[in-house]
């Protein structure tokens, strides 16, 4: 067997090839590796936040819709400022301990601590409730109440009453 | 199924029977190509995330008004950034500073190097003259400066101090003298005609005014300003001439000389300012925006509240860690007349860092020149000058090997990196001789637009490529006439080339003393997340609270503000 190796001619001394299927292949990989790497990259993006809520001017009539029923926010005022308290739907949202308040002017109700239904003003059409037959005692806990909004809740509107200049203008 | 796998198998085999050297050859620059991004990781300077919103919208907008934005230092619900939160000595660290005034500025810069054991190191004060003779000045003898000088206007009965000098010791000296002493600077652009110099000083009341020797004809003051008093500031080289003889004023204007002032009272005055109870409340300080130099002007008064917010806000706008310490060396290649430039060199001087001042410095001036004998860290240049390097710069770029140099930097920016000094880049980038001697050392350079002015646009590429050149980060500012500082500054390590070019590159965020919004008639325009419409701006820095700048702007995606 040996000697029938060396007695053969040694094989022609064969020029190396680049061009063999398997060059091919790497050389392809290799481009498209580089295409990857040298293509620009997008920069990195967020989510788009949702779009800012509009400063609106409600009355009574159409706040009252913003009671958190039918997929709606829950709104409730306090002393003219609307409040967006819709991250905290399970107390103040339909079935809440303080629902009567969505969608209402709720100053009277948390000054006096009371969410009875007769604390909300009846007539919807008529004037703003002015809150001047209430002590000091309560204002205070009305000041602290809407301390407390402000820091949790935005303020996305204000209240005005019915047939006003505003109410008008808006 | 046998079949096929065996066949797939005689495929794979005859395959890899044609290996060759040229096989080998390719595989390993394969491998190559492949593991270097692994083995060589270059973390982008910051989180591609964080630049991806870098302010704040409110979550409430007023109808026809876009969202408010604000930087992120100052979220909504908060009040703005008013000042420079100076504390009294002695007082706990978790105590809230004070406003503060410009006095504080100075009193910032001399506790530096006291002998306590939280004292701060001592930033150093340099003027560069000529070529190459740069000289330091002692900061007890500028504290005795500020003394005498603000002792002078005192003395004198001087409310507006009209200042009508190239960058200087004395400029800087001059500003902290008022503010001690109860005089209301006014800032004027320096080398205008005579004639508009005297029409602004007639039209902001000046009554006192220190200009440099000569630089405006004397006779001709008294004619045509109601100046009562001049100060002199002569050059060391022509003090040996008489500059206190007031022939041609015929009387009118009293005369005197910095230097004279200076040398007479220098034994006898105190290095010791008057604390806040013993000067009176500092005033206003006046500048004046030209829409070219020497044409239209527009004079703004600036309230010391202002100007502390715009410092305050400036100090505290780069990345933590970036921010101007006492191993900085800051060099004005502007004039202080505009306020941004101003800021920045009081924001440098609160916080211990060394200033070099070069009176070459203004609009346009060449960077080169403006840094001779100097090697400074940070630089705040004018838009015209950062225009005028591009061009040359990009000039230079000849050959392909810079070209391919310029390509390859160009990506590593795309990918948030600053290119680093590496050996290659070294051999193949373009000339590097313009941002002076050692341009490893320079690390940023704060440039403005100045709106409604003559001053060239700076496009995303135009500031990409800048940083390449000058191998220092670049932040890019809007300046308005009426806000202190900025209105907005892109962060510094803001690369990105994405969204297009346009002819101005954005202005990145809106500094923590101001907050903006963009006003339209049609709502639609103003909605949603990429708002469009005239910028009004509102904060502690903008003189009388609120200003509608009269160009229309949009914010992107990314929240930076940019010309609609």
């Amino acid at each position: 067997m040996d000697q029938a190796t060396t007695e053969q001619p040694p094989p022609p001394a064969e020029v190396a090839t680049i061009a063999t299927p398997i060059n091919f292949v790497l050389l392809a990989l290799f481009l498209i590796l580089a295409y990857y790497r040298l293509k620009p990259k997008a920069a990195a993006t967020l989510p788009s936040p949702p779009p800012p809520t509009v400063f609106k001017t409600f009355t009574p009539p159409t706040l009252r819709p913003y009671n958190g029923e039918n997929n709606m926010p829950v709104y409730l005022a306090v002393r003219g400022r609307v409040f967006d308290v819709t991250p905290g739907r399970n107390f103040y949202g339909p079935g809440g301990p303080y629902a009567n308040f969505a969608g209402r002017d709720a100053s009277r109700g948390l000054a006096c601590g009371s969410f009875d239904e007769d604390m909300l003003t009846k007539d919807l059409e008529g004037p703003l409730d002015k809150l001047d037959d209430l002590g000091d005692e309560e204002m205070e806990a009305l000041r602290g109440w809407e301390e407390r909004f402000s820091e949790k809740y935005l303020v996305v509107g204000k209240l005005v009453p019915v047939g006003s200049e505003e109410a008008k203008e808006a | 199924m046998a079949n096929i796998l065996e066949q797939l198998d005689n495929e794979v085999a005859k395959l890899f029977a044609s290996w060759n050297l040229y096989t080998t050859l390719i595989a390993l620059v394969l491998v190559a190509f492949v593991a270097y991004p692994i083995i060589f990781w270059e973390e982008p300077d910051t989180h591609p995330l964080l630049l991806a919103r870098q302010a704040q919208p409110s979550p409430v907008r007023q109808p026809k008004e876009s969202a408010t934005y604000r930087s992120l230092e100052v979220p909504h619900g908060y009040p703005l950034k008013t000042g420079l939160n100076v504390k009294d000595a002695g007082a706990p660290r978790w105590a809230g500073g004070k406003d503060g005034d410009i006095r504080d500025v100075w009193r910032e810069v001399m506790k530096g190097g006291g002998s306590g054991e939280n004292a701060p190191p001592a930033g150093l004060i340099i003027t560069v003259m000529g070529s190459d003779a740069a000289y330091e000045h002692d900061l007890k003898d500028i504290s005795k400066e500020i003394n005498i000088i603000g002792k002078h206007l005192q003395q004198i009965g001087a409310k507006k101090v009209a200042i009508y000098l190239a960058n200087s010791i004395e400029y800087l000296s001059t500003i902290f003298a008022c503010s001690f002493y109860g005089a209301s600077p006014i800032l004027l652009p320096y080398n205008l005609p005579p004639n508009v110099a005297f029409d602004l000083l007639k039209e902001t009341e000046a009554d006192t005014l220190i200009a440099t020797a000569g630089s405006l004809p004397l006779s001709d003051l008294s004619n045509a300003t109601g100046l009562r008093q001049v100060t002199w500031v002569v050059e060391k080289t022509s003090r040996h001439m008489d500059w206190s003889g007031n022939d041609d004023a015929n009387g009118r204007i009293i005369v005197s000389v910095w230097h004279e002032l200076v040398d007479d009272q220098k034994a006898n005055a105190s290095v010791d300012l008057p604390s806040n109870d013993q000067s009176p409340q500092p005033g206003s300080i006046t500048t004046v925006w030209q829409e070219k130099h020497g044409g239209k002007s527009q004079i703004v008064e600036f309230t010391q509240r202002n100007l502390v917010s715009a410092i305050g806000a400036l100090s505290s706008a780069l990345p933590l860690r970036q921010r101007l310490n006492s191993a900085d060396l800051v060099l004005p290649a502007d004039s202080f007349s505009h306020t941004y430039v101003l800021c920045h060199t009081l924001a440098a001087l609160f916080s211990h860092a060394s200033l070099a001042i070069n009176s070459v410095a203004g609009p346009g001036v060449d960077l080169s020149l403006a840094q001779r004998s100097v090697s400074p860290t940070v630089i705040i240049a004018s838009a015209e000058t950062l225009a005028a390097l591009h061009q040359k710069e990009m000039g230079g770029i000849s050959n392909s090997l810079q070209k391919f140099a310029h390509v390859n930097q160009s990506q590593a920016m795309s990918a948030g990196r600053m290119p680093t000094d590496n050996l290659l880049f070294k051999l193949l980038a373009p000339r590097q001789n313009a941002a002076g001697a050692t341009p490893g050392k320079l690390r940023l350079i704060f440039t403005s637009e100045r709106l409604g002015t003559d001053a060239p646009a700076l496009s995303n590429t135009m500031l990409s490529d800048l940083r390449i050149f000058t191998r220092s980060r670049i932040c890019y500012a809007l300046t308005v006439p009426k806000v202190a500082g900025a209105v907005a500054q892109s962060n510094m390590f803001d690369y990105r080339m994405t969204n297009g070019d346009t002819k101005y590159s954005h202005f990145g965020v809106p500094l923590s003393s101001v907050e903006i919004k963009l006003v339209d008639k049609e709502d639609a325009r103003v909605d949603g997340n990429t708002p469009e419409g005239e910028i009004v701006v509102r904060g502690p820095a903008v003189a009388g609270g609120e200003v509608k700048l009269g160009v229309q702007g949009k914010f992107k995606q990314d929240c930076t503000l940019a010309y609609a």
